[in-house]
This record gives structure tokens, C-alpha cells and sequence, in this order.
């Protein structure tokens, strides 16, 4: 049975369309990936999810309950945990009095200092919220998720200011949860973290939904063409190589291709012959990020301001 | 996936209410834990009604049937630490609660409203019983006022001030845009009144500030707080009239803060 179920969801503010017509489903114990820009839609999703947000249109099933029903809204609460970005802690109350006082909301919590070690502040569970750093409140944030057991964790943008060991630390956090059978609803702007932990993504713009998949397909990454890199030789022209490349000024030769192997040996057998060294060359698929910025409609012009 | 229960849930008022005093503890800890918080709200009332009683406090004064002041002031700063507690903490808090999200993020656990609610109100009601136990003490041992022989009027006039302000404060910080304006804007309204309704000395009747500052809520819980403790022969310790009017400003609050209550700020 799916965790997460979303058909023909909408909704509006006033005149503004955030959401049309969004429909994805996500299976017990899975990683999914919202991704989008800003004001694309994906808080509103989540927060409709959360019975946060009411809908206009369409069917939300979140483990097996309407988030839009009030009657069961504490049933639902008790079963999902929230990772939020700039949601403040009581300031007086220690890391450890406010993991307890939450657990205590739940019906079978986890051990409070059981978190605080998982989460790694140990050190400071007897320190009150307001002496924490940037760093450790987003910790106390992430323990505050699944202090409640969760069998459905929101994570909104989970290790936004996280030095890269903690954010390591919090990835593995979430492998050990999902690995227990949790499932996890993450949103994030960053694509090695959406392709480290997720299942599968869905990139969300204008309200809509424009590809979704596991992060190596995504919008037809596996399948799209490569590109071929390399410095153009000293005193060869781009008209002179073997192969048609746009032309252009730059010293990087830059060409995309579905038939990256024949333009390769192309391009390798002309540099032998003629003993041209092809530098820097280098063959790279698509990253998560290109796909992503091609989807969200994002254009860098030739001297990499966005127009 | 376990079935849905549809039984009434969770074991029923016993288990909601040992929710509300766990919450209530908590409550409790932030509030005497945040200096700022314990020394505007309790510190005040208490240093106000030391200066005032030790420099005028047996001075007669004509306003009041010239009573000796002191008779006034206890009555006057205890309602003062209700309102205090009641309104201008708990409005301020609550803005300030919405805007950084602490609201949100309790709105998102299971814990009921109801509970969050209640534990909210008897939070500011516990703050304002330690200031009326520390006033009235201090009136009697430190100055010799007469406190009321029966407290049934004193204990009602508090506890409907102290509702009446408490829905006033829900509803007056939904008008509060953010956490930067709720504690100025909230606490100047609030001085600014406290000051017409004669809070520093008694108002004689029929004045002019007397006459302004009875639109005002504030007026009334200082008058229906100071009738006990008036000891004039024939008049009533029961001061319905003020009573009334405080109930109806509350009643407008609740409105308020019903219709208008957000739990997070408004999108930009």
C-alpha cells in the first residue's frame, strides 16, 4: 500500500494557481524527492500533506487518512514527524527538556537521550536551545522530527547549513530510519542530496509536476546525450576538427551528442594521426543539476548570468 | 496498516488533562527562565506598588472617599499583574510564538489544540496568582492595607479580568504583523491606557480622564478590583457593572481571536 497518495491536487490563493492538477504516490519505507524552485509549489504540497494546508481539488491519501479530515488529523500527527526549516525551539528550555516534553505528545515515542546521541548532541543536552549553533539547532530539529517514532518523516531542506561532515552524519541518519521501514518525504535544493538518499525525485514547477522518476532516469537522463569536452589545440580552428561542433570563440570545445562513442573515436583517432594532444578531454551524462535546471526552465546565457 | 479507529479517542479527559499540566510545566520553565519575560511582567507590578506605596501609600486622598492610597494601590497593581500577565505578556508571546514558527511546529505535532491552548492561558493565569499572592502580601505586611474579610468579589473580579484580557490579548495579536512590532505597538496601547484609567492615582468620578478611559477595558478591572477593598460604609464589594463591561470586551476578543487566528505568518 502506498504511504503517500496525491491525484488531481490544486490549489489556489486568491488568483494565484500554486498548485494544478499534481498527482504522485509514494511507497511504504521510500525516499521521495520534491524538487523545485522557490514558489514552485512544493511547500504548499507538503503542507497539504501535513493537514497544514487545506486543497481545493483532488484526492490526498497520507497512510491511509485524508490530512484534510479534522477527525483523524491527531491520529495522522502521531504517526509522521516534521523537519521544517526556520521553525524556532522554546529558547529556554534545554535539548533534552524539549525532546522530552515532545515524546511525550506521541503514543510510543523513542527514548529521548536516545536521540539526543543519534543526533549527536550529546554534549549539549543539557544546554538550554538559544546557546546552540546554527548547525546544532538544525540537529535538534532533525531529532524533534523522529522523536515520535515516525512512519512518515517530512524533511524540508534537512541539512541547510550543515558543515559537510554533519550533513554526512544526517544522510546516514536518514539510511538507518528508512532502512527501519520509514518513509520520507524530503524537499531540498541540493541535487547531490536529493541523489544521495532518494528513491525517487519529482521536480515540481509552477505549480505542476514536470518529470518525476528515480534519479538516474529523471527526465531522461540515462537515455539523453552526453557531453564531450575538451581544450581546442593550439592552432587547429573549430572548422578543422573531425567532427561538427557548434561554432564559437571559447577555448573549451563543448558538444553534446547521442553517439558520444562514434564522435569519440572520431575525435581520438584524428588526435593520434595528426598528434594533436585532445586536453582535458572528458565524457559526462547529464547531472541531476542540468536535468533539473533544463525542466525548471532556468537559462544561463553565454557568460553564465541568468537571463 | 493497522485499521482506523473511530472509537472516541485517547482515554479521555483524564489523559488531556495530565497533558495540559505537563504542558503547563513547560510553559512554566520558559517563563521563569527568560529573565526579560519574569522581570517586566512580575518585577513591575511589585517594584511600582513599592515606590508608590513607601512614598504616598497613607497619604488621604478626596478621589477615593479619602481613604488612605495604599487602599487603592494593592487592589490597583494586583489588577495591574493580572493585566499584565493576562494581556501584555500573553499577546506579545503569542505574536512572537507565530512569526518564528513555534506555533507551526506544535500545530504539526499531535498535541491537541485544546491542550496548547488551556496550557497557554493557565500559564498567564499562574503568573498572575504568584503577583496577586506577592501584592496582597506586601500591601498588608509592608504597608497595613485592609485586605477584603469576604474574597469572593476580589477572587471573581480577577478571574473574569483575567479571562476578559487573556481573549482581548489572542485577538489584539492577530492585528500585530510581526515579531519586531508586538512588543512596542502592545506595550505602549497598553501603558498609554493603564495611564487614563488611573492606574498611578485614583480618578475622581465624572473627570474627564475618568469619562474617556471608561470606553476602555482597563478602567473597569481597576475598579471592580479596587470595590473589595473599598471601605466605605454601604459600598458593594461587587462591582457588576465593571464586571459586565470587562465580559463584554472579552467577549469581543474571543470573537476575534477565533475569526482571525493564525498559526504561522501570513505569506508574503
Amino acid at each position: 500500500m502506498a504511504a503517500v497518495l496525491v491525484e488531481g491536487l490544486s490549489k489556489r490563493y486568491g488568483s494565484t494557481v500554486a498548485l494544478d492538477d499534481v498527482g504522485f504516490e509514494v511507497a511504504e519505507g521510500e525516499v521521495f524527492a520534491l524538487l523545485g524552485p522557490n514558489g514552485a509549489g512544493k511547500t504548499t504540497s507538503v503542507e497539504i500533506l501535513e493537514g497544514f494546508l487545506g486543497r481545493d481539488r483532488g484526492r490526498v491519501q497520507v497512510l491511509g487518512l485524508d490530512p484534510g479530515e479534522r477527525a483523524t488529523l491527531r491520529r495522522l500527527r502521531e504517526r509522521m514527524g516534521v523537519v521544517l526549516q526556520e521553525l524556532a525551539v522554546e529558547p529556554f528550555l534545554t535539548v533534552r527538556e524539549v525532546l522530552a516534553r515532545n515524546a511525550g505528545y506521541y503514543p510510543s515515542p523513542r527514548d529521548p537521550d536516545e536521540i539526543v546521541a543519534m543526533v549527536g548532541l550529546a554534549e549539549k543536552a543539557h544546554a538550554r536551545v538559544k546557546t546552540l549553533s546554527g548547525g546544532q539547532q538544525r540537529r535538534l530539529d532533525l531529532g524533534l522530527g523522529i522523536v515520535g517514532n515516525p512512519d512518515l518523516l517530512f524533511l524540508d531542506e534537512p541539512t541547510t547549513g550543515f558543515d559537510p561532515s554533519a550533513r554526512r552524519d544526517a544522510w546516514e541518519l536518514v539510511r538507518d530510519l528508512t532502512d527501519g521501514g520509514v518513509t520520507v518525504i524530503l524537499t531540498t535544493h541540493y541535487m547531490d542530496e536529493a541523489e544521495a538518499l532518494a528513491d525517487r525525485v519529482a521536480v515540481i514547477s509552477r505549480g505542476r509536476i514536470v518529470a518525476q522518476g528515480t534519479p538516474d532516469v529523471l527526465g531522461g537522463r540515462d537515455t539523453a546525450e552526453a557531453r564531450i569536452r575538451f581544450r581546442l589545440p593550439a592552432g587547429v580552428d573549430r572548422a578543422s576538427l573531425p567532427v561538427s561542433v557548434e561554432p564559437g570563440a571559447g577555448e573549451v570545445v563543448d558538444i553534446r551528442t547521442d553517439r558520444e562513442v562514434a564522435v569519440l573515436r572520431a575525435l581520438t583517432t584524428w588526435s593520434e594521426e595528426e598528434g594533436v594532444p585532445l586536453l582535458g578531454l572528458t565524457v559526462e551524462r547529464l547531472t541531476l543539476e542540468d536535468v533539473y535546471l533544463r525542466l525548471t526552465g532556468y537559462q544561463a546565457s553565454d557568460d553564465g548570468s541568468v537571463r | 496498516m493497522s485499521p482506523v479507529r473511530t472509537d472516541p479517542p485517547y482515554g479521555g479527559v483524564g489523559r488531556e488533562l495530565r497533558m495540559v499540566g505537563r504542558q503547563l510545566g513547560y510553559e512554566q520553565l520558559s517563563f521563569w527562565r527568560n529573565p526579560i519575560g519574569a522581570v517586566f511582567t512580575v518585577g513591575f507590578s511589585v517594584v511600582f506598588l513599592v515606590l508608590l506605596a513607601s512614598s504616598a501609600g497613607h497619604s488621604r486622598n478626596a478621589a477615593i472617599g479619602n481613604l488612605e492610597v495604599i487602599q487603592y494601590y494593592v487592589p490597583g497593581f494586583t489588577a495591574y499583574g493580572v493585566m499584565s500577565a493576562c494581556f501584555n505578556m500573553l499577546a506579545i508571546s503569542l505574536v512572537v510564538r507565530r512569526e518564528t514558527g513555534l506555533l507551526k511546529r506544535l500545530r504539526l505535532s499531535p498535541l491537541p489544540t485544546s491542550v496548547m491552548v488551556a496550557a497557554i492561558f493557565l500559564n498567564a493565569m499562574v503568573i498572575s496568582l504568584v503577583q496577586v499572592v506577592l501584592l496582597l502580601a506586601i500591601g498588608r505586611l509592608g504597608y497595613g492595607a485592609h485586605l477584603p474579610s469576604d474574597p469572593g468579589p476580589l477572587v471573581v473580579a480577577l478571574v473574569v479580568g483575567a479571562l476578559s484580557f487573556a481573549a482581548l490579548g489572542v485577538g489584539v495579536s492577530t492585528f500585530i504583523p510581526n515579531q519586531e512590532a508586538a512588543g512596542p505597538v502592545i506595550s505602549i496601547v497598553f501603558f498609554v491606557l493603564l495611564f487614563l484609567s488611573g492606574l498611578w492615582y485614583p480618578l475622581a468620578k465624572g473627570s474627564a480622564l475618568a469619562r474617556i478611559s471608561a470606553w476602555f477595558p482597563m478602567r473597569h478591572m481597576i475598579t471592580a478590583t479596587f470595590a473589595p477593598f473599598d471601605l466605605r460604609p454601604g459600598v458593594s464589594p461587587w462591582a457588576w457593572h465593571d464586571l459586565g463591561v470587562m465580559a463584554i470586551w472579552g467577549a469581543a476578543g474571543a470573537i476575534l481571536a477565533v475569526r482571525r487566528f493564525r498559526w504561522a505568518p501570513a505569506r508574503g
